[in-house]
């Protein structure tokens, strides 16, 4: 396990107030929340962000923390020391279930998601902000969220796929034991990213003979090597020579469902879109797949490919390709 | 910890922004939010339910991602209703840009 340096995280000093941490929470927060940031990162970011700030905001936490000494390094092998925390308490320590967990194909839970080095120094129970309290006598289960990725393949086609999922639930001695579950779920055709899927009854169980909550599950997609995925339209890239561009060609297009030909109007420019209606995500409205045009210019190499490019030279004398930044 | 072991049979599910309209207990079930909360939301225009009466709400699918957004950036980012809806605006009218943009 490595060491975290949760100061450097939120980029303050060990002497920081609370309020410069606070501050410096709220504007790493700001710049690297998942749902706002476009950053390649920006979820892990977060993150580590979100961790730092669990730990530095919290005035008991934070000098248990600072308690192991400003000596480590970020990224040193660390065991926490034996008694490290003597004589601090964190509320709700003990009894720890953590909210929901999920493995196999699934990304993401409720909640906050604690690194090793947290949960080695605060427990399990000490990141599940938000989780489910146990409550008296009868109670409905809670519904619960969870994420899976499919391919875009999946979506064309429908597709099975088989999730794992923990959860908190009562055993027969009353006492909570972790249930680990795992259900054959079908992906309807035509799914797109960011919908979600509710399977009614499969939440938590309830207790006491309460209904069992929902399991809803986000539909996310594996990034894929040739399509990229808005809505419920489709973009492929189609490179073109530069004669197939200016004279017009019919080219053969990978669509998810097998090749096709597409017709390239001669004249065509880098950057411009081809529709094929109805190509795109199957469903009640089918997306559109676009392929968009790309313009690969060959190297001249052989004495016949450069004297090919000196008579393009010469056949368009008067082409001005940077016109409009000269007067 | 005891763990158990269960297998079920294939599961077929709702798609929830298509198939499905949730009344606002529902939604506040599946957001782990309360039916207070929801009514906030509503009152800002995040949600627009249909029906007239607070009894009678029912939220189409999309509200579901929507809800979960608005609770999620107001847990991380510490902001108050008003300011979560306009940054929900703000997230729409950029989404909108981009896809005027083509990319």
């Amino acid at each position: 396990m490595k060491y975290k340096d949760y100061y450097e995280t939120l980029g303050v000093p060990r002497s920081a107030t609370q309020d410069d941490i606070k501050q410096a929470y709220r504007k790493l927060a700001r710049k690297y929340h998942p749902d706002v940031s476009k950053m390649a990162d920006a979820e892990s970011r977060f993150k580590e962000i979100n961790e730092a700030n669990e730990v530095l905001k919290d005035p008991e936490k934070r000098a248990a923390y600072d308690q192991m000494g400003s000596n480590w390094k970020a990224g040193q092998e660390f065991q926490p020391p034996p008694n490290w925390d003597a004589g601090f308490e964190f509320r709700g320590r003990e009894g720890g279930a953590s909210p929901f967990g999920a493995g196999g194909g699934f990304a993401g839970q409720e909640g906050f998601d604690a690194s090793d080095f947290f949960e080695s120094l605060f427990g399990r129970r000490g990141a599940a902000a938000g989780g489910g309290t146990r409550r008296r006598g009868s109670a409905a289960g809670e519904d619960h969220h969870a994420k899976v990725l499919i391919d875009l393949e999946d979506s064309y086609r429908g597709a099975e796929r088989t999730i794992t999922l923990r959860a908190p639930a009562e055993g027969p001695d009353g006492r909570l034991v972790m249930q680990e579950r795992t259900l054959d779920v079908h992906i309807p055709k035509g799914i797109r990213p960011g919908q979600h899927l509710r399977l009614a009854g499969q939440g938590n169980a309830g207790l006491g003979g309460g209904r069992a909550g929902d399991l809803y599950l986000e539909i996310g997609f594996n990034p894929h090597p040739l399509f990229r995925v808005e809505g419920a339209d489709v973009t492929v890239d189609l490179p073109l020579a530069p004669w197939e561009a200016a004279l017009g060609a019919t080219v053969d297009v990978p669509t998810p469902e097998g090749t096709v030909q597409l017709t390239v109007p001669k004249g065509s420019a880098a950057g411009r879109k081809l529709r094929l209606k109805g190509r795109g995500l199957p469903g009640k409205n089918p997306g559109d797949l676009y392929a968009l045009l790309q313009v690969v210019v060959p190297k001249a190499e052989t004495d016949a490919e450069r004297a090919a490019y000196e008579n393009l030279a010469k056949a368009f004398a008067n082409f001005r390709p940077r016109a409009h930044s000269q007067r | 910890m005891a763990m158990n072991h269960t297998i079920s049979g294939a599961l077929r599910g709702s798609v929830v922004e298509e198939d499905l309209e949730l009344t606002t207990i529902e939604l506040s079930r599946a957001c782990r939010a309360s039916e207070h909360d929801i009514e906030l939301w509503v009152v800002e225009g995040v949600l627009q339910p249909r029906g007239e009466s607070r009894e009678s709400w029912r939220f189409g699918g999309e509200s579901l991602a929507r809800m979960r957004l608005a609770t999620r950036l107001m847990r991380d980012l510490e902001i108050n209703t008003p300011g979560v809806a306009l940054a929900l605006d703000l997230l729409d009218r950029i989404a909108e840009l981009e896809s005027r943009l083509g990319r």
